[in-house]
Order: structure tokens, then C-alpha cells, then sequence
């Protein structure tokens, strides 16, 4: 019975962290899209590459961190032991999500910052004109 | 504007490393330089006031913008793939007096700062 109820709380860890990660995993690459495609000045083909290839890097460091924390390091008599230690893990993984997530907002944006700053006119106006002669 | 002339002073040993420095650097505008008061710049801008250029850093914009002292600056900072955001942030109301400042500070002292740095031949 004192295997059961821990093996139990590892499956139940399981399904909610990855289901958690894969739903927002999926919420990433369905938002992430428009982002992308207007940081790429519309070319999608390569906005939804790299969305994809961050999606990929999103779910790879999730997947870690979920099975690096699996473990408990202490065996769960009661119902009551197993649901509090679900809620430190899944709290925990919940946190490193949203790290994960406003990480990628930020890239996004810095992304999209930087191309708009391709086409930036100049700084300061100039202090005058003078003829010029080809080199 | 796809490319700027960068008339600096080939006498100061702080002005020959930093167009080391900025020859490293990727740039979303081409930068020319050439020395000021050299044949070149006189042949290229036949009309510029040339004596005034070796006071102070001068850029020119290939459709004849003139770009002297802190605007020279700014806009080699702009042309730079790496910095255009700074030269955007230093520009602004806030820091533009500040930047004014510190840059002609560095310019009236090239000289006496290339000595102190061990960057004079």
C-alpha cells in the first residue's frame, strides 16, 4: 500500500505537468505566430520554422525539469501526504512554465524590436548639406 | 541613407582605434572613412568648410547631410547593427544634453586622453 499511493502520486505528477507544459507549449506556438511573422517582414515559411524550433526547445527543457523533479526522495502513506506532495511539484513546475513562458514573450518582443530597428530613420536631424562628389 | 563618410582625425591616436574598433563592427549602413583635411575629403566635398572638420568628428550622408561633433556620433552609432538602439536611447530629449557633453568632453581632449592611454605613436 505505501508503494501504491507514491507510485500513484508520480502518475498523477505526470499527467498534470505534461499536459500543463503541452498546453502551453500550444498556446506558444499558436500566439507566437503573428510575432514572428512580422518580425520576418512577412515570411512565414521562416516565421513558422522558427516557431516551431522554439516550440521544440520549449518542450525539451520542460520534459527535463519534469523528470529531474519526479522524484520525491521520501516515501507517502495517506492520500492526504500524496496531495500535498502533487502540490509542491506541480507548483513548481507551474512557476518554471511561467519562467519558461515570459522568457519566450521577451525574446519575441526583443526580436520584434530589433527588425523594427532596421528601418529606423537617423537619430538627429542633420546641421547642414554639402555637395558631394563620387568616389 | 545607405552609406556614410567619416571624415575622422588620423592624428589622434584615440580616433585611428576607434575606426579599428569600428571596422570590426556589422553595420546596417556602409561606413567610408577617409582622414579629414586630406586630399580625398577636399576632392570628394569640394564645397565643405574642411578646416571645421578637423575640430570635431564630421559624418556626411551619401545625399550631402552633414553630421558634426555629438550628431557625428550619434549617427556612426546608428549606423551600426549592434548599437542602433543606443544611438535611438542617447538621442532622446532625456540624454541628448548629457551625450552633448560627454562626447565634446572626449573631443576637446583626444589628444591628452590617446597620451594617458598609451594610444599615441
Amino acid at each position: 500500500m505505501d508503494i501504491g499511493v507514491t507510485t500513484y502520486t508520480y502518475l498523477v505528477y505526470l499527467a498534470i505537468s505534461i499536459a500543463l507544459t503541452i498546453w502551453v507549449a500550444r498556446t506558444l506556438h499558436k500566439n507566437g505566430r503573428v510575432f514572428l511573422v512580422d518580425v520576418f517582414h512577412g515570411n512565414e515559411a521562416l516565421a513558422d520554422s522558427v516557431n516551431h524550433l522554439l516550440v521544440v526547445g520549449f518542450y525539451l527543457i520542460n520534459f527535463g525539469y519534469v523528470s529531474m523533479a519526479l522524484k520525491l526522495g521520501y516515501s507517502i502513506a495517506t492520500a492526504q501526504e500524496g496531495i500535498e506532495a502533487l502540490s509542491v511539484k506541480v507548483g513548481m513546475v507551474l512557476i518554471v512554465l511561467g519562467g519558461m513562458h515570459f522568457f519566450n514573450l521577451f525574446i519575441f518582443s526583443r526580436m520584434r524590436r530589433r527588425a523594427s530597428l532596421v528601418n529606423g530613420p537617423p537619430p538627429v536631424p542633420p546641421d547642414g548639406f554639402t555637395q558631394v562628389r563620387e568616389a | 541613407m545607405s552609406g556614410l563618410t567619416v571624415l575622422y582625425d588620423p592624428t589622434c591616436g584615440l580616433c585611428r582605434r576607434a575606426h579599428g574598433w569600428l571596422a570590426q563592427q556589422r553595420k546596417l549602413v556602409e561606413l567610408v572613412f577617409v582622414p579629414c583635411k586630406s586630399d580625398e575629403a577636399r576632392r570628394r566635398f569640394p564645397h565643405l568648410d574642411h578646416d571645421l572638420t578637423a575640430l570635431d568628428l564630421t559624418v556626411i550622408g551619401d545625399q550631402g547631410q552633414v553630421y558634426m561633433g555629438p550628431k557625428a556620433w550619434l549617427m556612426v552609432l546608428w549606423a551600426l547593427s549592434q548599437y542602433r538602439e543606443w544611438a535611438y536611447r542617447l538621442s532622446s530629449p532625456e540624454l541628448l544634453p548629457t551625450t552633448r557633453r560627454v562626447v565634446s568632453l572626449i573631443s576637446q581632449n583626444r589628444y591628452q586622453i590617446s597620451r594617458v592611454a598609451g594610444l599615441s605613436r
